[in-house]
This record gives structure tokens, C-alpha cells and sequence, in this order.
């Protein structure tokens, strides 16, 4: 009997063994074809973190998905250097007088990288998959500007009133509901690339693996690794290749910031994002990027719970903090400090920026604050302010930032707030339930226009999550949308702006921003405030 | 021992579905769903989304279907990567964190046992001392703190090594070191101290009267029966570095199966929930069923038969 036993104990372990030096093998592979790359061959090493949920154009609807995807497909325009909106795949578009017509002619050069032409009916199929209620793509709220997106999204219309048209092979024309400013810079997005029909009726999971993968962009999907790596190579096909200097990029997925750092500084990596812990040590460094990013740190009032259902108690705890202080001493990763909602970078008809033409709306004044918060706990009738409670997700930089409006709520307001972390998921689902009393937000924007933040807050928004309703503001939203006449829609936005933070549903703290580490032999590499990588210019001297 | 053994396995399947059960019960109390995203809450995306990953039916219905899934070990589609099925997680997660487990088992048993019964045999002498030293340090430091000074020193600074990823053997040698240090320091303490008290029994003089050789009575006679205590936590420690460890292969960037346990759950991804924790504690039960019959094979005094009544 024991012998017996023993064998069987020698024979798992051997099972053991084998299966070890087997995947040793399968291990050190790439790292051979690595060895051979290096030669003369411009190979980029970067870092997107970890796995991309996806690379099907509509369904991975996040930056480790959509930074490498942007390089490997291209839609009809693309952001330029400038970040402005410019024809792609289409050679030249035009738009109607009211503004509600575009139509788009596709350029003879234009490849899909198995060599196919790309056509206007890889626009309608890749643009009809992504608002397919079957996609479910979380994306699909993007082209609601078009006429009849909407109702197919929800179910409740068909595809083919779906009002995209391939007029021929080489002629898009997409007619919307209303005349949509940023109609151009949102269909930049990834969820807006074509899909090669032919490939993908053949093989819906054609975005899965590097081998099935067929892009237009400057890039391919030459090796991909899941969970370890995926590998680009520089597309013969692309239209605008003479552009593109790189041969070769190879993307890890390194998860930890500090790994990631230390893989910059042993040189196997040429970019490298800053952890939290060094940026005031690498604050003066040469290598250093810090580039705008539309998005915005910022807490909400929920105008439902005492004390905040006084207007003037909101503002008072508004004019209570004091964003400078904030990013100079607590985030410490140049931060610009956040007066108004909008971010920086939208630059109007008359060519201003919409931030400094507002200028700004909410920042610190010790006294106005005191005042306001007796007048309005005089109007409740209260003669003792309600327990405030300051709720964020865990993490060591939001319960940094909620620490430090404590103090400034002690110290300009005389209010002893409780502070209260909640995990991140449980957190999100409160928050929408409206259970906090003020909360830690944050809004990125999906396209580059300030309505696209503004309209957050009209009445019912699911990104609203305050409870707070005002007429004049949900008027302004809606006449800035039907609003053909760009400079009066402009100045309807900043008037909505201004409503918005003298209502005080919500306080702002600072603007976002992109910062990173980057070799000195890179250049090239550009990131939009809003908007994904661009590698098509980027070099490696 | 047949019937042992038969009995043995109703039970592991019994603990597994009772652990699986407690897991979907767990997992669906807990607030927010996978689809919480801070940036999309258009409810009819999120409807449409609950409907293709059939969330949208009442929780005994799910139960039903994730009994099935267990059943048949197939958890479906994962929820926030759509391209990978949970069963193709784990194919592709568990080789890696099942290398890189044994290879440090290997080390850590290899190096403990021979510190333990180093330290043992020169009992209160400087190797004891310098041992137990190196032990105690093993044990208080926590792995991902290694872990990272490691990287700092061997990558960082020197570039001997390369930090991260998981590509040739040269990759292998910072992880293993950071994941054997602690494993390795238990073992030789543990070593050392039933190595101690084996020394003293009767059979062991009897062996050295005997006149034996050193090395075969160590070996054979002490080694052995010292062993029981090891044998013991190897179950537990065997089942949890097989499977992967969230903090060293997140910060060596391993490819493993550990973040799908941590991830998941900050996801709320079900199907992986649910897939990882079925096969983790199914994993774990058969190791300490493992466990068990070594013990038969080291100290024939144990019948198995007769812990039929205690095994769990």
C-alpha cells in the first residue's frame, strides 16, 4: 500500500516538473525575438498598464484600451498636433448651411491593412455595431447626436432609420438632430473608426488576437501577448506612412508605478508615468512632461441633505477652500487650481479661451464665507450647523485632498466635518443613490467641448448626483444646443457656467493634467487634453 | 484507503459548494456592480448590459446558473474583459503563478530545511545564531517591501537584473527571491525546533550506538520524522503560492492569476469572482488531501482509516 502510495506521489510530481519546464520554454520567447529588434530598428518601449478591455472599437471605452487602439485604426478626421479636428481617412468633408448635414469624402489611399480599401460602408457597419442594443457598447451615448442613434441605442428604433448613409464606396453622409458644435472632435473617438465589414462578417471576434487584427491607422497589431505584452509595427498600408517614424512599438503592462519607474531608469522603458511618492522630488526634472487634460477634481453638495439645501450655506463652504493650497501642498503635481468647471483648452469663435474670457467664478474669502453661512443658517432657522460628513473613495490622494478641506472648512468656517472612505465601487453606487452629503468627483471629458461638462448637471442627468434642479440652467443647455450661431452659443455656455457655480451644487478643486517621464531621445509623442496617444509623429533618435 | 479516499473527496466537493455558495451570497450583498463606472451611467446602456450578462434575472435563477457553471467549470464570458472567457483567465494565469509557486517552493523548502537542520544540529552555536537571525528577518519583513527593495537595488540601481515582467529565467530570480524569503524563514524555524526535540529521542541514540554514520542517521532518521510539522503548513502555503500572489505580481508585473482575485472583486467582475474562488479552494482542498496522505508516507503510525471520524 505505501509503495503504491509513493508512486502515485512521484508521478503528480513529475506531472509538477514537466509542466514547470515546459512553460519556461514558452516564456523565454519573446525575450529572444526581443534580442534580434535592436539593431537599427526605432522601437519605442512603453507602458499601458495593464490588459486592454478590448480592442473592438466600441467596446473598450477606457485609456488602456483606446491609447494603443488610436494608432492602430483611424476614423474619418483625426486630431492634429494642434488638437484640432482634421481630415483622416476623409480626404475633405463638407457641411450644410444649418449645420446638420456632414458629408464626407473617403481618400483613394485609404488601406485597411490586409490591403482591402476602406469604404463608407465600413463606416456605416462599424458606426451601426457600436449603437446595436446587442453591443451594449458603453460608448454609444456619443452619437446620439445623430438623427434616430438614440432610439436604435435603446431599442425602441431600428437600424435602418438610423440616419449614417454610404451615398458609394467613397461618400459618408450622416445627418444630425441638431446642429452639434463638436459633432467633428467627437467622432475622433475610437468608437467611431470604420470596422472592414468583409473581415468581421467572416469573424466577429476579429479584435481579439494580433493574428485576426485588421486596422487602417499608422500602426498593426503585430504580436499580442494577453495579460504580457503587445507589439506594433510600423502599417505599409497606412495612407500617411512617409509620416510615421517608428518601426516598431512594444507595449508592457506594468501595473505598479514604482515597478514601472524603476523599469524607466534600468532603461526598459522610454516613458514612464510619476509615482505619487516622487513627484515633488522629480518636480524639476529634465525628462519631466506635464501637459493639460481636460478633467476636473471636484466635490459635490447634495442639495437634498442638510445642510446643504441652503444655497447660501453651499456657497459659503465653496468660498471655505482655498484650491491653491491644494494643489501647492497636497497633490504637489502642478495642478492648475480650479476656479470655474470648464477646463482649459476650449478655445471659442473669437479665439479666447473659454476660461480666462469667464475668468474666475468660486475662490477663497474667509469673511464672505463666515457671512454667508450665519445669513443662511439664520434663514433655515438653525442655531446649530447639521454634522457634515465628507465621503471619497479609498485611496491615499483623495483622503489627502478630504483632509486638507477639513482643515479649511475648520479654519474659515469654524465646522468640524467628519470625514468617511468608502471602496471605490461601493462608493460609485452611493453616490448615485444620492446617500452622501458631499462627495469626491471627478469628470474627464469625452469630447473637446465645455458643454459636454456642462450638460452634466441639467435636470435628471445621471451624472448629476446632486439632486440639484434650476430652470435657467436647463434652459441655457438646451438653447446652446439648438444654437446655430457659434458665438452666441458660446456665450450661452458661459452663462450656464456662471449659473452653475453661484447655485454652488458643487465646488471646484483643480484641473487635471498628463504628467510623464520621457527620455531624452523621444519626441513627438502628443497628448490631447482630451482625447487619446498619438504615436504617428513620435521618433526615437 | 479506497473507501477513505472516496469519502474524502465527497467531502472536498461538499466544502468547495459550500465556499462557493457563501462567495455568490457574499459577492451579491456587497453594493455597486460591475457596471458602475464613473463616467457611464446612461441607464440604457447599463439595461442593455445587465441583459447580455444576464444580471437582470432574479438571484435564485443566477444561483441555478452558476451551480451549473460550476458543475460544468465553465463560468462564461468575463465582465470587464469581454474577449476572455473567466476559464481562459485562469488557462492563462495559472501555468505562470504555478511556475513561479514552484519554483520558490523549491527554494524555500530546499533552503529552509537545510537552515533549520544546520541551526539545529550546532544548537546555540553562531550558525544557529546567524540562522535564526536570517529567520526572524525573513519573517518580519513583509514580501512586497523585499519585493520593491529588491527591484530598487538590483534593477534600479545596479541594472544586474531587470525589474519586472516575466520573460527569461533572469526574470525569474528577484520574485522568487521575494516570494521564498518568508515561506523559507518559517520553514527553517520550524526545522529547526522538531529537529531539536528528534534529536533527543531514544531511537536516535539507539541509532548513534548503533554506530551509524552521521549524514544517514540526520537524513533518514532525524530528517524524517522532523518533517511532520513542515508537512504540515506545506498544504496551505502550497495552495496559496501556487495560485498566485496579488502584491508580488502586480509589482513585478507577473502575468498571473493572483490580481484576478483582487481585481475582480474591486470590479465586481462575477464570473471571475466566482471562477477564481472555485478553483482556489478547490485547489486548496485537494493540497491538504495531499497533506494527508504524506503523512501516511512519512510516519507509519498514522492510519489513515482511523482519521476518517476528525478529517474535515
Amino acid at each position: 500500500m505505501k509503495k503504491w502510495l509513493t508512486v502515485l506521489f512521484v508521478a503528480v510530481f513529475a506531472i509538477v516538473l514537466s509542466a514547470c519546464t515546459a512553460n519556461k520554454d514558452a516564456g523565454k520567447e519573446p525575450s529572444s525575438t526581443d534580442g534580434g529588434g535592436d539593431a537599427k530598428e526605432k522601437v519605442l518601449y512603453l507602458n499601458n498598464g495593464s490588459e486592454p478591455t478590448s480592442f473592438d472599437p466600441s467596446v473598450g471605452f477606457n485609456a488602456v484600451s483606446w491609447n494603443a487602439l488610436n494608432n492602430l485604426m483611424e476614423g474619418l478626421v483625426r486630431f492634429n498636433d494642434k488638437d484640432q479636428p482634421v481630415e483622416a481617412t476623409a480626404e475633405k468633408y463638407t457641411v450644410s448651411d444649418d449645420g446638420l448635414t456632414y458629408t464626407f469624402t473617403i481618400r483613394d489611399g485609404a488601406k485597411w491593412s490586409n490591403g482591402d480599401a476602406v469604404t463608407a460602408g465600413d463606416f456605416v457597419f462599424g458606426w451601426l455595431h457600436m449603437l446595436d442594443p446587442e453591443t451594449a457598447s458603453p460608448a454609444a451615448f456619443l452619437a446620439y447626436p445623430i438623427d434616430g442613434a438614440e432610439a436604435y441605442n435603446t431599442g425602441e428604433g431600428k437600424a435602418e432609420e438610423v440616419a449614417i448613409k454610404a451615398i458609394d464606396d467613397k461618400t459618408f453622409e450622416v445627418k444630425l438632430n441638431a446642429p452639434t458644435d463638436a459633432f467633428l472632435s467627437i467622432i475622433t473617438n475610437p468608437s467611431f473608426f470604420p470596422v472592414n465589414e468583409k473581415v468581421a462578417t467572416e469573424n466577429p471576434k476579429w479584435f481579439a488576437e494580433a493574428d485576426s487584427f485588421v486596422g487602417n491607422g499608422p500602426f498593426n497589431l503585430s504580436e499580442w501577448e494577453h495579460d504580457v505584452k503587445f507589439v506594433f509595427k510600423k502599417n505599409d498600408q497606412y495612407w500617411d506612412k512617409d509620416i510615421v517614424k517608428l518601426d516598431k512599438v512594444d507595449w508592457a503592462m506594468v501595473n505598479d508605478t514604482n515597478t514601472e519607474y524603476q523599469m524607466y531608469k534600468s532603461d526598459e522603458l522610454d516613458v514612464s508615468s510619476v509615482p505619487a511618492e516622487l513627484a515633488e522630488q522629480l518636480k524639476n526634472d529634465k525628462e519631466l512632461h506635464v501637459e493639460d487634460q481636460a478633467g476636473i477634481y471636484f466635490y459635490r453638495f447634495n442639495v437634498e441633505k442638510k445642510p446643504f439645501t441652503n444655497k447660501k450655506i453651499r456657497q459659503a463652504f465653496a468660498k471655505a477652500v482655498d484650491q491653491e493650497n491644494i494643489v501647492q501642498y497636497v497633490t504637489k503635481n502642478g495642478e492648475k487650481a480650479a476656479h470655474g468647471f470648464v477646463t482649459y483648452g476650449f478655445k471659442g469663435p473669437d479665439g479666447k479661451e473659454f476660461r480666462e474670457s469667464v475668468g474666475d467664478l468660486v475662490s477663497l474669502d474667509k469673511e464672505e464665507a463666515k457671512k454667508l453661512l450665519k445669513e443662511g443658517m439664520k434663514e433655515e432657522g438653525w442655531s446649530k450647523l447639521p454634522k457634515v460628513t465628507l465621503t471619497y473613495s479609498t485611496s491615499p490622494e483623495h483622503q489627502n485632498i478630504a483632509v486638507a478641506l477639513q482643515s479649511q472648512f475648520k479654519e474659515a468656517l469654524g465646522v468640524d466635518a467628519k470625514l468617511q472612505n468608502v471602496e471605490a465601487s461601493v462608493f460609485l453606487a452611493e453616490q448615485k443613490e444620492l446617500k452622501h452629503q458631499t462627495s469626491r468627483s471627478s469628470f474627464l471629458y469625452d469630447y473637446a467641448d465645455p458643454i459636454n461638462a456642462l450638460e452634466s448637471f441639467i435636470t435628471g442627468s445621471p451624472m448629476n448626483r446632486t439632486a440639484w434642479s434650476n430652470k435657467k440652467f436647463d434652459s441655457l443647455i438646451k438653447s446652446a444646443k439648438q444654437e446655430t450661431d457659434a458665438a452666441k452659443r458660446w456665450e450661452t455656455l458661459q452663462d450656464a457656467e456662471r449659473v452653475l457655480i453661484d447655485e454652488a451644487p458643487i465646488v471646484p478643486l483643480y484641473f487635471y493634467n498628463q504628467v510623464s517621464l520621457e527620455k531624452s531621445n523621444i519626441s513627438g509623442i502628443v497628448r490631447h487634453p482630451v482625447g487619446y496617444t498619438e504615436l504617428k509623429w513620435a521618433d526615437k533618435n | 484507503m479506497i473507501q477513505y479516499i472516496i469519502k474524502r473527496f465527497f467531502m472536498m466537493v461538499l466544502t468547495v459548494l459550500l465556499i462557493a455558495t457563501l462567495t455568490f451570497f457574499l459577492m451579491h450583498a456587497i453594493p455597486g456592480s460591475p457596471f458602475d463606472d464613473d463616467r457611464t451611467s446612461n441607464p440604457t446602456i447599463q439595461e442593455n448590459l445587465e441583459k447580455y450578462y444576464k444580471l437582470d434575472q432574479p438571484l435564485p435563477v443566477q444561483y441555478a446558473n452558476y451551480l451549473k457553471a460550476i458543475v460544468t467549470f465553465d463560468f462564461g464570458p468575463s465582465i470587464k474583459k469581454p474577449n476572455d472567457s473567466v476559464n481562459s483567465l485562469l488557462a492563462r494565469g495559472f501555468p505562470i503563478s504555478f511556475e513561479l509557486g514552484i519554483i520558490t517552493i523549491l527554494v524555500a523548502v530546499l533552503s529552509g530545511v537545510t537552515l533549520g537542520t544546520l541551526a539545529a544540529l550546532r544548537h546555540n552555536g553562531i550558525i544557529d545564531y546567524l540562522a535564526m537571525t536570517f529567520a526572524v528577518i525573513g519573517i518580519s519583513i513583509p514580501n512586497f517591501i523585499l519585493a520593491t527593495l529588491l527591484i530598487q537595488i538590483f534593477a534600479g540601481e545596479l541594472k544586474w537584473l531587470p525589474a519586472a515582467t516575466w520573460q527569461s529565467p533572469l526574470h525569474m530570480i528577484l520574485p522568487t527571491l521575494a516570494l521564498a524569503t518568508g515561506p523559507m524563514a518559517i520553514i527553517a524555524r520550524l526545522t529547526r525546533s522538531s529537529m531539536l526535540e528528534v534529536l533527543t529521542q531514544d531511537y536516535i541514540k539507539m541509532a548513534r550506538a548503533k554506530g551509524l554514520k552521521p549524514s544517514r542517521i540526520i537524513i533518514r532518521h532525524a530528517l524524517r520524522n522532523a518533517m511532520m510539522p513542515v508537512v504540515t503548513i506545506m498544504g496551505t502555503m502550497l495552495a496559496g503560492i501556487l495560485t498566485g500572489t496579488f502584491v508580488i505580481e502586480r509589482i513585478f508585473a507577473i502575468p498571473g492569476m493572483g490580481k484576478y482575485f483582487v481585481e475582480s472583486i474591486n470590479n465586481r467582475d462575477y464570473p471571475v469572482i466566482m471562477g477564481s474562488t472555485v478553483f482556489y479552494s478547490a485547489f486548496l482542498v485537494f493540497m491538504l488531501f495531499l497533506v494527508d496522505i504524506v503523512y501516511g508516507i512519512l510516519d507509519p503510525r498514522i492510519k489513515l482509516h482511523k482519521k476518517e471520524g476528525e478529517s474535515s
